[in-house]
């Protein structure tokens, strides 16, 4: 017995001898090139089909189109964000640090203070620093637009509703949320003027306090369609996922295979999800572009350290489009979600759904896009608390 | 603990991680990365510079806490799982405190003992319900840890949400911070807070005794029985002074980590810190002081697990796994010793579990 124990300890001395010789002996230092670009992600992280994965779209494709070595770096706690984001700029490495996403802004901050040569860009949020680039888009008039949409789908099948799912409580998602609450109500007298009838179509909404938990988004999605809510906006990146399952089960529910309801996708085109003809829209934020813009201003020395507004004048944001959803198919492939020989099934399931909405209330919404790039229509916004209460007192929607 | 006794387990410890570090290299080589960049990131991360020793030293001050609080339970043959509930409510309780304007040596004090208080005040129900109707900790604590997330979640939401930014709660006062150790890193006053507290916890179940007491139930309740030793009381300690500790790493957490010292809505900076503390009280075999060095060591692997992403180019899901791999081989010898433990006190195994 003694003597097997001491066996045993010199095998794992052994072995450790081995490991260690092995990690010891090569070169322990980085080298630090030139042409790298940092991609950092708060704790919601890849594979979201939508806001981070996109970042890493648009930043991979850059770093692909320049040259440039692209490095990852996901969060597993909020307590890693600011030691995430000072190692890169600590290593030196970096020609820019991107920072996926609102959360990121503290560290971002105390961080730029720290390595003023170090050149970083924040997106939905901004940093005043001489060496950061802030990236926020109009989240407001997107969501206007599906809002209509919405409204006037839910009024022309009969549902009482149209339902929101939310995320944390952060001035971003009350940009979606004042436009979206503007949008519905724009479609209802649009519906009224057209039927002659006001619909009413009221909204369900819930913030989940998470933009991680996807069983949240499966919850809460299943207490708003019990109410009746015809269409759910996903507002929270990946409980999307969640919203969907439960929106794809009332649907096989009732036997048939397309909606509604509908899910209204976020971030990403996301019609490509539940086979193309269960979400009937998506709110584009063109995230990817926003990565992609900045890293080729860092490459051609056009970086500015300033406050980029990207609306829908500019495609910043936008309502999906047949486009836009055969480069976001990718997403799903790349995923494991859908395979090469689905792509086909799923655009024509797309087009038989959109071709089932009356093409008024498609016009009606081009119609509303129009208006709000040429500034006839301003949509109206919300950062704080007090703004988003006075934006909800205006627009109830409640039935 | 006796001094051949401890090289004893040490031996164990090292070997049990050299085998962990070993599977880590192997599954890393399988899924294409490679383990030397790796390792060689982990290491410098974790210890290459003062930098790093900072960054996992921080990343250890709550750790040390929550741990204890598993440990305590444990030496009395308790298995109490309620940290990761006391630290919430101990986070919130300092912040509150951050609604008043205090001067700044009362905010600061006052900040820790409302930790403290909520974290015991937590632990009550459960020391109450086990000395009196004999519920079992498991149950009760895994209820609380529930009803204490969704609690928090509301207070972090609506009562202590910061005015201007809905994402998360106001900041502790500049005044009742723990200030930074080393400027330009994470790390906090708050370590010594933590290594005090362990210190004390040894001299307490060592060198007191009513350590000797929670020892001895630990060991054999019925013989402690028979001796006149009075089971309540003993549980009544252990609990309340666990929740101190885990209300404590509430406190030195959102007290010492910048840049926010806030909170943020669904407490994504401090879920998870309870039931880290379970897996190091078991690397550090129950005993406060190796419960240090377990959390140092702990603390290291998630250093130096972000500059694996950085240097090495490994994904966060796979240095998660390395992570946990390496964890369970050290708790294994443990974990050994406390399935027999449970085999010869003919205790049913009941396991805890989390759900992300």
């Amino acid at each position: 017995m003694k003597h097997s124990t001491q066996k045993l300890m010199v095998t794992i001395f052994m072995v450790g001898m081995l490991v260690v010789g092995l990690v010891i002996t090569p070169g322990m230092s980085q080298a630090a090139l030139k042409g790298n670009v940092a991609l950092v992600i708060d704790v919601g992280g890849r594979g979201d089909l939508s806001f981070n994965d996109m970042g890493y779209k648009g930043t991979e494709k850059a770093a692909a189109d320049f040259d440039l070595k692209m490095v990852e770096i996901q969060s597993a706690s909020a307590a890693d964000y600011l030691p995430n984001i000072r190692n890169a700029a600590r290593s030196r490495s970096f020609d820019l640090i991107i920072a996926v996403g609102f959360l990121l802004t503290d560290a971002v901050a105390t961080v730029a203070g720290e390595y003023p040569d170090q050149k970083f860009m924040i997106i939905d949020s901004v940093v005043e620093a001489p060496n950061v680039m802030s990236i926020v888009f109009k989240e407001n008039e997107g969501s206007a637009l599906v809002g209509a949409l919405a409204a006037m789908v839910a009024a022309h099948f009969g549902y009482p509703y149209v339902g929101a799912v939310l995320g944390i409580e952060i001035p971003v998602l009350y940009h979606f949320e004042a436009g979206y609450r503007f949008g519905i109500d724009w479609g209802n007298r649009a519906y009224a003027q057209k039927t002659g009838t006001d619909p009413r179509t009221g909204l369900l909404y819930t913030y989940t306090g998470t933009f991680s938990d996807i069983a949240k988004g499966k919850e809460a999605t299943e207490a708003m369609l019990a109410q009746g809510a015809g269409l759910v906006y996903n507002i929270a990146g990946p409980l999307g996922i969640g919203d969907l399952q439960a929106i794809t089960e009332a649907i096989k529910g009732k036997g048939k295979e397309a909606g509604p309801p509908f899910m209204i996708g976020v971030d990403a085109n996301q019609d490509w999800m539940g086979d193309g003809h269960r979400v009937l829209a998506s709110m584009l934020k063109r995230v990817d572009n926003a990565c992609y813009n900045a890293i080729e201003a860092v490459v051609k020395g056009t970086f500015e350290a300033s406050l980029i507004v990207m609306g829908l004048d500019v495609q910043g944001v936008a309502m999906s489009k047949e486009p836009e959803l055969l480069t976001f198919m990718e997403f799903g492939i790349g995923a494991g979600k859908i395979t090469e020989k689905d792509k086909d099934d799923i655009i024509s399931n797309w087009k038989n759904m959109r071709a089932q909405i009356p093409s008024w209330i498609w016009n009606a919404v081009a119609d509303l896009e129009k208006q709000i790039i040429s500034g006839n229509i301003s949509v109206p916004t919300a950062n704080t608390l007090a703004d988003i209460k006075a934006v909800r007192s205006k627009f109830p929607l409640t039935r | 603990m006796r001094l051949s006794g401890s090289l004893d387990e040490l031996k164990k410890t090292v070997g049990a991680g050299v085998i962990g570090f070993a599977v880590s290299a192997l599954i890393m080589k399988v899924y294409g990365y490679d383990p030397i960049s790796a390792y060689s990131a982990l290491f410098n991360g974790a210890f290459g510079d003062s930098y790093g020793v900072a960054e996992s030293l921080a990343n250890a001050t709550p750790l040390i806490l929550t741990a204890l609080t598993f440990a305590i339970g444990f030496r009395g043959g308790m298995f109490n799982i309620g940290a990761e509930g006391q630290l919430y409510l101990g986070a919130l309780a300092a912040v509150t405190v951050s609604l008043f304007h205090l001067p700044s040596g009362i905010g600061f004090a006052l900040s820790l003992i409302f930790a403290v208080l909520a974290g015991i005040i937590w632990s009550l129900p459960v020391a109450i319900l086990k000395a009196v109707r004999g519920v079992h900790e498991v149950i009760s604590t895994i209820m609380l840890n529930w009803i204490s997330q969704f609690l928090s979640f509301y207070l972090v939401a609506r009562i202590l949400v910061d005015p201007l930014r809905a994402e998360k709660t106001i900041s502790i006062a500049e005044s009742a911070r723990l200030p930074l150790l080393v400027p330009g890193t994470s790390l906090s006053y708050g370590i010594f807070v933590s290594v005090f507290v362990a210190v004390i916890v040894y001299f307490l179940l060592w060198r007191t005794v009513i350590g000797f007491d929670i020892r001895a139930v630990g060991h054999n309740p019925v013989a402690a029985a028979y001796a006149g030793i009075e089971k309540w009381k003993i549980t009544l300690f252990v609990f309340l002074t666990g929740g101190l500790t885990a209300g404590l790493a509430g406190a030195v957490h959102v007290m010492g980590r910048p840049p926010i010292y806030a909170i943020y809505s669904g407490m994504p900076s401090i879920r998870g810190l309870g039931f880290e503390g379970l897996a190091i009280a078991m690397i550090g075999r129950n005993h406060p002081i190796g419960v240090i060095f377990a959390a140092i060591f702990f603390g290291g692997l998630l250093a130096g697990g972000r500059m694996m992403q950085l240097l090495a180019q490994v994904p966060l899901e796979m240095v998660r796994v390395v992570e946990g791999i390496i964890v369970l081989f050290l708790a294994i010898p443990e974990l050994i010793r406390l399935f027999s433990f449970l085999r010869k006190a003919k205790l049913p195994l009941i396991f805890p579990y989390k759900r992300s």
